[in-house]
Formats: C-alpha cells, structure tokens, sequence
C-alpha cells in the first residue's frame, strides 16, 4: 500500500512541472502506470485465492494435515523430500526413547512401587549412551547396532510401564509406530515412506504456506487454495496475529486424544485446558467476525484407544462426564459429549452478530488420507456454497 | 388420432377412417385393452375406469373427451348410451329422470316425443368402452412407468440393478436422487414403490459424517415425502452422526431444505424411542432460531415455531440452553409481525421458556416484553391472551416498581378491563383483576384513570 501512495504522490508532483518534461521523467511515468497496473491485477487475482489458516495448539497434527494436503493436491514429496525426512525421523527415535529412559529413571525416584522402573544392569548401560547421545543437538543416523540397542531398551519391561505412563511425560505420539518400524528405518538405501513422513514429528517455526487447487469439479472453477501452517507453542504464537487479515477459513486443530496430557512449554497446565483457552481467544478475535470455522477434532483413533483406559472426567473441562456402557458405543458417546463442550464454548463465546458465520465440525484422524480428503471436499463444497451466497 | 369433422350445425363427427385406424372403433383391440367386448360387464368397469382416472386428476390427460361422447343433460361421458325417437342420445339415467318428471320433449332438440322408447346405443357404448379403456391403459402405463422408474432408480443408486452395475456415484448420483425427489413429491404413490424396493436403507445409508450437502439434501426431501419409515428406520436416523448432518443442513440449506429438516426432525421426535439429548443441541437450536426469524420463507417460520415448541416440551434442559442462544428477546420482538398462526406456538415457547429462572430474567430485561404482550391481549385468541396475560403476570410481579409503570404506559389497565368483561374463562379474568390491582398499586385514582384512557361511561 505504501509503494502505491508513494508512486501516486510522485505522479501527482511530476504533473505539475512545466512542460519541458525531459524524456527520464516521461520513462518514470510510464513506470510508475506499470507498477500500478501490476498491483491491481494482484489484489484482483489475491482476491480470488482462498485462504486458510491452520491453528492450534502444540502436537494437535496442524503440520500433519498441512502434509496431507501437500500429498493430496500437489505432486506430493519427491524422493529428495522423501530423504530430507530421514534425519527427523531417526531423531525423533532418539527422542523418544532418551524421554521414556529419563522418564524411566525419575519414576523410579519418586513412585512407590519403584521396581517396576528399574531397569536391567545391561540396559540401563545402553540407556545411558542412548541419552547422552539423544543430549547433544546433532543426532547420529541409526545404524544396524544402535537400532539393536534401542530395541533391547525399547522392550524393556521397565520402559514399557513408562511408556504405559506416558501421559506424564512428553512421549511423541508417534513412538509406537516408529519402534515397530525400527529394522526399516536402520537400512542403508532407507528413504521414508509417505506414512514415515506423516508420522515425523518436527516442531514448525514460524509460518509455512502452500497453494493448490483441489481436484474434481472445481478444477473447472479455477478454485485456487492457500493453506497457511504455523508453529503452535506460545512462543510462536505472537506471530499468528500477522497472518489474520483476510483469511477465509480457519481450521482450528483440537487433538482430543490429549486431555489428560501436559503442554510441552508448560508441565503443569492440562494440554485440553490449553486447547479450550486457545480456541476462545481465537473466537473473540475482531478480524474473524465473519471467517468461517472448521473445528478439526484430532487423533481420534488415539482418543478410541485411550478412552477405554483413562476416563474423561480426568480433565476439568470434562469432569461432568458420565460414561455409558463400555465399548464401541461408549466412545461414539465420549466423542458426542466431547463435541458439545466444544460447541457450548463456540456460542458462548461468539457474541450474538456473529453467531451468522459458518461453524462446523469434522472427526478427523490426520494420519489416514483418505479422511483428510473426504474431509476436504466437504470443506471445499461449504466454502463453495458460502462463497455463493446460499 | 382421430379427426373430427365441424358440422353446420355445430357438431363434430368422428372421421371413420382414423377412428378404424386407431383402433377406436373396436377393430384393432390391443392386448392390454380392458374388456372391451363384454357388453354386459361394460359399464361397471366403465364407471371404475372412469372413477379412477377422475380421482388421479387425470381428467384432462393429453386429449379431451371427445364430445359425442357427453350427455347433453349432465355434461359427463356416458356410460349406458341410449337414443330417443328424435336420435339424440343421452345417458340412460338421465333421460329416465326426465321422463319420469313427466316431460315428454327432447331435451336438446325440443321436439315432442312420438315414441318413449329408449333405444340402446350399442355403437356409442363400444366406442366409448374402447376410448376409456386405451386412455386407462394409457394411463395406468404412464403411473406404473413413475413406479417402475422410482424403482430403477433406487436399484440403480444401490447397486442391485440387473444387469448388476455399480452403485452411481459423484454427479450420477446427485441427479438420480433429484429425480427420485422429483418423482416423490409429484406422486405420493411412488413413495411406496421407494420403499418396497429398499430405499428407505439406501437413504438412510447415505446419511453419515461424510455425505455432501448435496446428495444429503436430496435424501432428506425424499425421506420426509412420506416414504414409510419403520422404527429400525427411525432408530439408524437417530444416531448422533445422522443427527450432526441434518443439522447442519439445517444451518446451511436454502429455506426448503431447512424446512424439511425440521420436518424430519419432527418426525424422529414422534417417535417411541426417541432420546430427547439428541436435540439438546446448541447448534439446532441456532439454526431453529435462525429460520424462525427469516421472514421471508412463511413456511419456515411456521415450521420453525413448531419444533422449537415441540423441544420445549420434551426436553426440560433444552430450555436452559434456548435462553442462552438470545432467543427470548429474539421471539418478543418478532411478535407483532408473527402471522396469526404463528403466534400461539410463539407465546407457547416464551411461556416455556418462563418457567426456569433464566427465561423469566430474559423476558423482563427485554424492553419490547411488555408493550408487545400488551398488544396481544384480546388480539389473536383466548389462548394467546391467557399466555400474554401470564407473561406480563410473571414479570410484573418479579419486578413490579419498574414493570407496572411501564405497563400502564402501554396501555395494558385498558386491556384488562376489556378482558375482565368479556366473555372469557373465569380464572383469565381472576387473573386479570389481579394484574390490574398490581399495576394500580403506585397510582392515584384519578392519575390511573387517566392512563387507562376510559371513555366517560365506563368511568
């Protein structure tokens, strides 16, 4: 905006000067009519690019689903992304077990029935070079023998407890997956498969973008997205506020799978409490009065999982929770209660002009593709009916 | 087609050749021609055929009935054809009743009768029997046709065509449903055949967390077309994921789709076994809410009204969770321009809603309350007049030093003493005389007689 008052000012000055107008300033007009002529096609074609905005906390699969797109509607990662994933990858193995050994270890401290946590002479040898090394900021890339080493540490029934405790700790979600997968991700030519990309857990900093254009019929359209990701910590929060103006959508990310998790940033405070706070500051901010809501209720084949195991009413938001029979059925009503909090908070918190707008919610699982893109063709079509008036 | 000739004098004569042609004349009898040939068994099956096209409004169809067919006396096709001396022809009953009044003309000619005999038109009653029985042909081919089609297009959606294909998908499928919705709602009987051939499944099947607006919109229109649904049907319906759909339909269709899924929602809630959680939903409520104030869809409003009374009703906590979307102040505002079959459901709601804490509390904080319940009094129905009265009743007396004042102002002493006059239940009346003492509590005789605006004589 400030290059088209300036260019403006200056035209406005050379158009005054008498008429002895020497050829350089006539070739500065014609530049400075260029320049405008470029930012209106500009703001004309931004205008017809849709952008959505992924928020959330830490860890609620933001960067996941921004993957997922990124495999859907693009050419997907060619194998050189592919390679620049194994370093992530083989990190997030030493971080995983460093955090169950550690977590091991202070257990043993502090719990009463200690023993459980000990672990074997040999291993705690082995456990202990595994932490120095997870220690440093440069990981090695697992070999043959180190990939033996974490798997005699991994089925250690000492650290299998801990992992059952994991809640307490900050055990990445995709420890499981990667342990099963440990022989692969040691070979030599390994490149990581899309499912190994998706499960990586790397923490975004700052703000990454991709446009595309979904396929079907609105291929026709000319249907162009931008999808905006960004790092979900505290600290990186301060810098969404620059990326709100004229956002269409916001997918907001909840990974319901974590009410009885702790924040990475902050041990004490329950990660669903974050979530809900989170997500009322979001709703109150005075750019989204009239920005569509995609509310992505997250991890839900972990939520299945864990709520067989640890009950609802754990965390404060949930404590009125009253479970049915146990089984399938009892998660169908878990997920029903936990939606309802959800949108108990989405009309308290909207004041009444803006109860207008566009609120939906998806159960979504990040990791399996073929939700994501069934989920996103009912994004697309809502954003399609939205935009025409209906 | 036949052709028909003018004739000077006015009439039309049925062209032999084309009639031969069409098989009019009885000579080339088609195989799914009625008995045509049966002279005695002819006129019942005649009168049945003839009832049964009258009854699907298929009277007028592609053509006329051709007019040599009529009785000049009842204008209706004959069933019994005989002629008269003068060689009119009229239909048997008719020409009787005339003759038994005692006339002895003919009737369209005016000539006086020679003969009384009524001679049997046998000619005319086969061509007749053979008109009426292709156009029942016709007809009953066309009805199967919206039958059978119906039933394709089921087949076809699911998957159980012969020859066996692949259920349709994408667009296929979005039109096919449209045409099944078409059909539905122009032919009640079609949603029989719907049903017989498994589309009440296959409806309910396309209703999940993943259907489009589209093909879900289309399903709903069709389900609430008065497809029957059994109790397992009503029971799949009713599962949360189902529910979340046709809500949000609710929130996002143009007015006729909103409009049947309330009806549809209606319908799950008559039901036996329904659970009334499933419509303690804060995003139901909203969109209710949002098609009770959109004037411009009367029909909405109505349906709206209706459900949200409904919920009221059958589900208590509901109401808490209705105060707390604004619609008290909502509803009082929208009550002067309520049609007047809309207002009762209205006040029904607010009177509901008056029961818990929070709704009382919404009603005396809105400002329209009591000028817009004032004017309901004696206005609509004695009815909505007793709402109206317990509505004023119930927030004068929460906070009588504001209320009653502002009451007066709105002229409410006027209504009441009109209500304690006429001829209304006792306890409305009782009621009334209560409010009124209320109201004068604060009022010199003189300053409220002034404020009630009476006219000398009633003073």
């Amino acid at each position: 905006m400030s290059v088209l008052t300036c260019v403006i000012e200056s035209m406005g000055s050379s158009c005054s000067r008498p008429h002895s107008l020497n050829e350089a300033e006539a070739a500065e007009n014609a530049k400075s009519a260029d320049i405008d002529r470029r930012i209106l096609q500009e703001t004309k074609a931004e205008q017809h690019i849709h952008k959505l905005l992924l928020l959330g906390a830490g860890e609620s699969g933001k960067s996941t689903i921004f993957k997922q797109i990124k495999l859907l509607f693009q050419t997907g990662f060619d194998e050189a992304e592919l390679r620049s994933y194994t370093s992530v990858i083989h990190a997030n193995v030493y971080q995983t077990i460093k955090v169950l050994y550690d977590g091991a270890k202070e257990l043993a401290q502090v719990e009463p029935d200690s023993s459980k946590y000990v672990l074997s002479p040999d291993n705690q040898e082995i456990g202990e070079k595994l932490s120095e090394v997870g220690a440093k900021l440069d990981y090695p890339l697992l070999n043959k023998e180190t990939v033996e080493d974490v798997r005699k540490l991994w089925q250690d029934p000492a650290i299998q407890e801990t992992y059952s405790r994991g809640s307490i700790l900050q055990v990445p979600d995709c420890a499981q997956y990667f342990m099963n997968n440990l022989d692969r991700l040691a070979e030599v030519d390994y490149i990581p498969t899309k499912e190994d990309v998706l499960h990586a857990r790397v923490r975004t900093n700052g703000v990454v973008e991709i446009q595309f254009s979904p396929l079907g019929e609105s291929k026709r359209g000319g249907e162009v997205y931008r999808l905006y990701d960004v790092g979900g910590q505290r600290n990186e929060r301060r810098k969404w506020i620059h990326l709100f103006e004229g956002v269409n959508a916001v997918i907001f990310c909840a990974a319901i799978s974590e009410y009885d998790q702790m924040l990475f940033e902050d041990e004490t405070k329950n990660r669903m409490m974050e979530t809900k706070e989170l997500f009322d500051w979001v709703l109150k901010q005075r750019c989204f009065e009239k920005t569509s809501f995609m509310l992505f209720l997250n991890k839900f084949d972990i939520f299945e999982r864990k709520i067989q195991k640890v009950p609802l009413s754990v965390c404060e938001w949930f404590k009125d929770y009253q479970p049915t029979a146990p089984g399938k059925q009892e998660v169908e009503h878990a997920y029903e209660f936990v939606k309802k909090k959800f949108e108990e908070l989405y009309f308290q918190s909207s004041k009444p002009d803006r109860v207008d707008r566009v609120f939906k919610i998806y159960r979504t699982t990040a990791l399996d593709q073929k939700l994501v893109k069934k989920t996103f063709k009912l994004i697309d079509e809502s954003m399609r009916r939205s935009r025409e008036g209906a | 087609m036949p052709q028909y000739q003018e004739l000077p004098c006015g009439g039309q004569v049925l062209d032999i050749d084309t009639a031969l042609k069409d098989g009019i004349l009885g000579a080339a009898l088609e195989p799914g021609d009625a008995a045509a040939g049966d002279a005695g068994k002819q006129p019942v099956e005649l009168r049945k055929m003839m009832d049964e096209l009258d009854a699907a409004g298929d009277g007028g169809g592609d053509e006329a009935v051709p007019a040599v067919f009529i009785c000049p006396i009842s204008l209706e096709p004959m069933v019994d054809p005989v002629t008269l001396c003068t060689g009119q022809t009229y239909e048997r009953a008719n020409i009787s009743r005339w003759l038994a009044l005692g006339h002895r003309t003919c009737p369209t000619t005016m000539q006086e009768l020679w003969d009384d005999a009524l001679t049997p038109n046998a000619t005319l009653r086969q061509l007749i029997a053979a008109w009426f029985s292709r156009r029942y042909t016709r007809f009953k081919k066309r009805s199967a046709d919206f039958h059978g089609r119906a039933a394709d297009l089921v087949h076809g959606l699911r998957g159980t065509a012969v020859p066996r294909r692949q259920p349709l998908k994408g667009q296929a499928r979005v039109a096919a449903l449209r045409e099944l919705r078409t059909l539905a709602t122009t032919h009640q009987s079609v949603t029989k055949a719907i049903a017989e051939a498994g589309g009440v499944a296959l409806l309910t099947s396309l209703l999940g967390p993943f259907t489009s607006h589209a093909v879900g919109t289309e399903a709903v229109a069709i389900l609430v077309c008065g497809v029957p649904l059994d109790a397992d049907a009503k029971a799949a319906l009713m599962q949360p994921a189902k529910v979340s759909l046709v809500v949000d339909m609710l929130n996002e269709g143009v007015a006729d789709t909103k409009i049947n899924c309330v009806r549809l929602i209606r319908i799950l809630m008559d039901e036996r076994g329904f659970r009334p959680e499933t419509v303690a939903s804060l995003s139901l409520l909203v969109g209710v809410m949002r098609l009770i104030r959109d004037k411009r869809h009367p029909d909405g409003v109505v349906a709206g009204l209706e459900l949200l009374n409904s919920i009221c009703a059958v589900h208590r906590p509901a109401r808490s969770m209705i105060v707390s979307i604004g619609a008290v102040p909502q509803l009082v505002e929208l009550l002067p321009e309520l049609a007047t079959e809309c207002v009762e459901p209205a006040l029904d709601i607010l009177d509901a809603l008056s029961a818990v804490p929070e709704g009382r509390v919404a009603l005396k904080d809105c400002p329209r309350t009591i000028p817009n319940a004032v004017r309901l009094l004696m206005r609509v129905s004695e009815a909505c007049t007793r709402r109206a009265l317990s509505m004023l009743w119930t927030v004068c007396r929460m906070a009588p030093e504001e209320c009653a004042p502002a009451a007066v102002e709105a002229g409410l002493a006027a209504k009441l003493l009109l209500v304690i006059q006429s001829g209304c239940a006792p306890e409305l009346k009782q009621k009334a005389s209560e409010l009124l003492k209320l109201c004068r509590l604060n009022y010199t005789d003189t300053l409220f007689i002034s404020k009630c605006k009476l006219t000398r004589t009633i003073q």
